[in-house]
């Protein structure tokens, strides 16, 4: 009996369970609960009006099965994409990517709205419905606004947005909580050019920028690499000054060993010069002793003898001397005495000479061809023997016609000493008497006469 | 819903349609605001609820 109630317990309960599931409906936050059907109206605390269905959000309620309908209209956000081709205020054609965010109000009266719209549809067909709607307001905003507007004053791109979108969306009971444009496209390069000043000037900054800084950098790296490059010649020229310094040293020290030797050969040397030297000075010594006073004792000798015998030399000869004096003043005035006379004697000489060339003057002047005849034969043997002397000097005579050239020879030889007189002759002539005799005239040769 | 005090999140003038956050249902939701007054309310200014339009519009004023 006890088990006979357990089972029929349990399963009333089971039934009841099924039978409260079957009834029992409990609305989703994020839904909202539509009832239609016997008794399904709205509390007096939620609106005036009667809304002909009940709206359940956020509890449980009790559906009688059969007169009452319940369904479910899901509160929660929607998103859709935009993909808009349209004109902006300027007239520059557009490509405009965004994506609204909405959902159906929470509020009753926006629930009551979207539920006599959407109840019924799915997901898909309000999407469509919806981006179509929000692609026509996006085309009138755009098309009220210009691009640089559209790009730099987001703050009114919204506004315009719900102004626009406003009224629509209180019909329908939705809400936007966002709608954001992601692109602007446009195919005539409008943006692209809006750019490009700036973009343009801030690339030529840098480039100046850049060439100033590289510029600066090899600047310094070559006021650095010249400073190098003093530094390394410094260094260069000390090292190569302690290396010579070295090698000066080193070749000091090489030298040393044979320096030494050389010094002490020199001092060899010089000690054999000093041996040699006394050697001199010894030989010399020897000489001195040997030969130099000898022949000085020797000199002497002969020295005193020679200024002896000198001394009797000239005694003598001032005797001599004084004897020729002696002897020369005597016969000066012997010839000067026989000077006298003989002057005396040659002065009548002459005289009588004189007197006799006059006399013979007179003579030739008379008749001078017997004075001329007697002179020529008193000097004619002179005048031969002269004319025969010549012929001393001859070695070689050709005489070409035999015995009578030589003849001839002698004769020419001997007129020609006449031929002289012959020309005194004349001389003493024209001397005598200038009036009467001639003139002088060429002497006839002998020979041409003969 | 009036009196409810909230926050600027998109710019209130006349003409166009402003954004503000009012606390409600535990969390804050967004609302499209238009100024009670003509003026300019800027972004993060607190304002208060004048007047309510269901289901999403509200009249706003500067809450000093």
């Amino acid at each position: 009996m006890f088990w006979t109630y357990l089972i029929t317990g349990a399963i009333a309960l089971v039934v009841l369970l099924l039978m409260f599931r079957m009834v029992w409906r409990v609305a989703e936050p994020n839904e909202a609960l539509i009832i239609s059907g016997l008794g399904a109206h709205s509390s007096q605390e939620q609106i005036n009006e009667t809304l002909g269905f009940k709206i359940v959000v956020g509890r449980g309620t009790a559906v009688l099965p059969g007169f009452q309908t319940v369904r479910r209209l899901p509160l929660d956000i929607r998103a859709t994409p935009l993909t808009v081709t349209c004109v902006s205020s300027q007239g520059i054609p557009l490509h405009i990517k965004g994506v609204t965010a909405y959902k159906v109000g929470d509020d009753y009266g926006s629930i009551a709205n979207a539920a006599r719209r959407f109840l019924e549809q799915s997901d898909e067909e309000v999407k469509n419905t919806i981006h179509e709607l929000f692609a026509g307001h996006l085309r009138a905003i755009v098309g009220s606004t210009t691009v640089e507007e559209m790009l730099h004053d987001r703050e009114t791109l919204t506004t315009n947005i719900r102004g626009s979108l406003a009224g629509d969306m209180e019909k329908l009971g939705l809400v936007v909580d966002s709608l954001q444009i992601q692109e602007i496209d446009d195919e005539s390069g409008y943006i692209k050019n809006l750019g490009r000043p700036q973009a343009a000037a801030v690339e030529a900054a840098a480039r100046i920028a850049q060439a100033e800084r590289d510029r600066e950098a090899t600047e310094r790296e070559q006021v650095a690499a010249a400073a190098k490059a003093a530094a390394v010649r410094q260094s260069s020229i000390a090292q190569a000054g302690y290396q010579a310094e070295v090698d000066q040293a080193n070749s000091k020290a090489s030298q040393s060993g044979p320096l030494a030797e050389a010094l002490a050969r020199q001092e060899v040397v010089v000690a054999e010069t000093e041996t040699a030297k006394l050697n001199a000075s010894l030989a010399e010594k020897q000489l001195e002793s040997s030969v130099l006073k000898p022949a000085d004792a020797e000199a002497y000798k002969q020295r005193t003898l020679a200024n002896a015998a000198r001394d009797a030399q000239i005694a003598s000869a001032e005797a001599q001397a004084r004897e020729v004096t002696l002897r020369g003043e005597a016969q000066a005035k012997a010839t000067e005495l026989n000077g006298k006379a003989e002057a005396l004697a040659v002065q009548a000489k002459a005289m009588a000479e004189a007197a006799g060339i006059k006399a013979r003057a007179e003579a030739l002047a008379t008749n001078t061809d017997a004075v001329v005849a007697q002179q020529l034969a008193e000097a004619y043997p002179e005048i031969v023997r002269a004319a025969a002397s010549s012929f001393e000097k001859v070695g070689n005579m050709v005489v070409l016609n035999g015995a009578q050239g030589i003849e001839d020879t002698l004769v020419k030889t001997i007129t020609m000493g006449g031929s002289g007189f012959a020309l005194a002759k004349q001389l003493i002539d024209s001397l005598s008497t200038n009036n009467e005799k001639p003139t002088l005239e060429a002497v006839p040769d002998e020979n041409t006469r003969a | 819903m009036v009196g409810k005090r909230g926050r600027v999140i998109g710019r209130i003038a006349p003409g166009i349609v402003g954004e503000v956050m009012l606390p409600v249902r535990g969390a804050t939701e967004a609302f499209y605001a238009y100024p009670a007054a003509d003026e300019v309310i800027e972004v993060g200014t607190p304002v208060v609820v004048v007047e309510f339009d269901p289901p999403r519009t509200v009249y706003v004023a500067r809450a000093i």
